[in-house]
């Protein structure tokens, strides 16, 4: 009889074991477990919400405890600053105007300006080789996976997994990322990898004879159809040079605060 | 009320998650013990006819989604540590404290080496040395766990 329990605790682990590496395949070949994992996460959201609190508390508390010169202080320069952008703004609807003139004129169906949800960081994946993190906005807000991710400064990265009331989003940074860019000096489109590192993006195998130089620019170039064109990414902050196999790798720090920023807009491409 | 005194184990399963996706700073990640594979070797080890293969199974799907880990990576893990625990637990349990959080390391260091070997064949390598951080830290903590959730155990007359 003891025996024979033994046994069938064996043959149970073994079915186990196979499922899981079943569950495991068919997880990263195909995505027909999506369903479970957004239902699953639906139901610990609330424990994502208890664990946030600390971090939201002491943002709250802080923000009680500001003094009222900060305050005051904070004021007038945020007066100021918005005097200057209405006035850059006036030029800006002007030249947007015209901009959109001279499309018609070229029979161009570009759009200028994207729809955008506000969102707010709910938390970091804890997983340490991994660069996901979760936004408090869901398919309930219209967030679709695939939507694109930026912060005031510039792309963050694409929507991966959706559920109700939250979102997985992979960062630009993430190892299993790429993303298409363009050059704004020189117009050479390449594709930056990600490496693990919140500061580092990897452009590999760019030809001996591209024109790049420290410092240079990199923009979105809306090939491959995820990432609206002309948002900005990254700046070029080394270049190496594979003088044998004739190919130039460059590294680039990403513009997008990706391990600070807190609000956080996912682009809706218009149809 | 028979069922609902076993609700404890689900409770206890649930303070292990949330101490599972507590943010910490980057240094300290490497530390974390895993808490759900600690609590469920407790649980299988007391009640090895209440908390078997199955449970270990559900957890484990829980936890990867939650980590946002394949899934089935660290239920793969947790299910083979609760079948060694199961084979093993008749002469563990009457081991002394210390002696049991040696075992506990082992079974925790398995348990890390199946999730790094997973990320492996993603092609993201986990340095050697991470491995040993956790089950380390949980190896100290073990005794802690033990005490508190016999004592839980004890109050909500489970046997």
């Amino acid at each position: 009889m003891k025996l024979f329990q033994a046994r069938g605790a064996t043959l149970q682990a073994l079915f186990l074991v196979v499922l899981c590496i079943v569950t495991m395949v068919v997880d990263h070949r195909f995505h027909h477990l999506e369903i479970v994992r957004s239902n699953i996460s639906l139901v610990i959201s609330p424990l994502r919400y208890l664990v946030s609190l600390p971090a939201t508390g002491g943002h709250w508390l802080g923000d009680w405890f500001t003094s009222h010169s900060e305050l005051l202080e904070e004021n007038e320069t945020f007066k100021a600053e918005s005097r200057i952008l209405s006035a850059r703004l006036q030029k800006l609807e002007i030249l947007a105007e015209e901009n959109a003139r001279l499309r018609n004129l070229l029979g161009s169906s570009r759009k200028i300006a994207d729809d955008v949800i506000v969102a707010e960081l709910l938390s970091v994946d804890q997983n340490p080789y991994r660069q996901l993190i979760e936004i408090n906005k869901g398919s309930s807000a219209g967030v679709e996976i695939g939507h694109a991710v930026i912060d005031d400064f510039g792309v963050m990265g694409q929507v991966i997994h959706v559920n109700p009331q939250s979102a997985t989003i992979i960062l630009i940074s993430d190892p299993e990322h790429a993303i298409p860019v363009q050059f704004v000096r020189s117009g050479t489109r390449s594709v930056a990898f990600g490496r693990g590192s919140t500061r580092q993006l990897e452009l590999r195998y760019l030809p001996a004879t591209a024109d790049i130089m420290v410092d240079d620019e990199l923009v979105t170039s809306g090939l491959g159809g995820r990432f609206p064109p002309n948002y900005p990414v990254a700046r070029v902050t080394s270049i190496s040079e594979d003088r044998i196999r004739g190919f130039v790798s460059v590294i680039a720090e990403p513009k997008a605060r990706l391990d600070s920023s807190r609000e956080v807009l996912v682009i809706k491409p218009r149809l | 009320m028979p069922q609902l005194k076993y609700l404890v184990i689900h409770l206890s399963l649930v303070a292990a998650l949330i101490l599972m996706i507590l943010p910490l700073p980057d240094w300290a990640q490497m530390y974390r013990p895993n808490w759900i594979a600690l609590v469920l070797i407790y649980w299988s080890m007391a009640l090895p006819q209440r908390v078997g293969l199955w449970f270990a199974f559900f957890c484990g799907i829980v936890l990867d989604t939650s980590l946002g880990t394949l899934l089935g990576q660290h239920t793969l893990a947790l299910v083979i540590v609760v079948y060694f625990n199961l084979n093993f637990y008749q002469r563990i349990r009457v081991l002394a404290l210390t002696q049991q959080a040696v075992y506990v390391f082992a079974l925790l260091l398995i348990n890390q080496i199946i999730v790094a070997w997973v990320e492996g064949t993603l092609g993201r390598p986990t340095p050697l040395l991470a491995y040993f951080g956790a089950p380390l830290v949980g190896m100290l903590i073990w005794p802690w766990v033990f005490v508190i959730l016999r004592d839980i155990r004890r109050k909500a007359l489970l046997r």
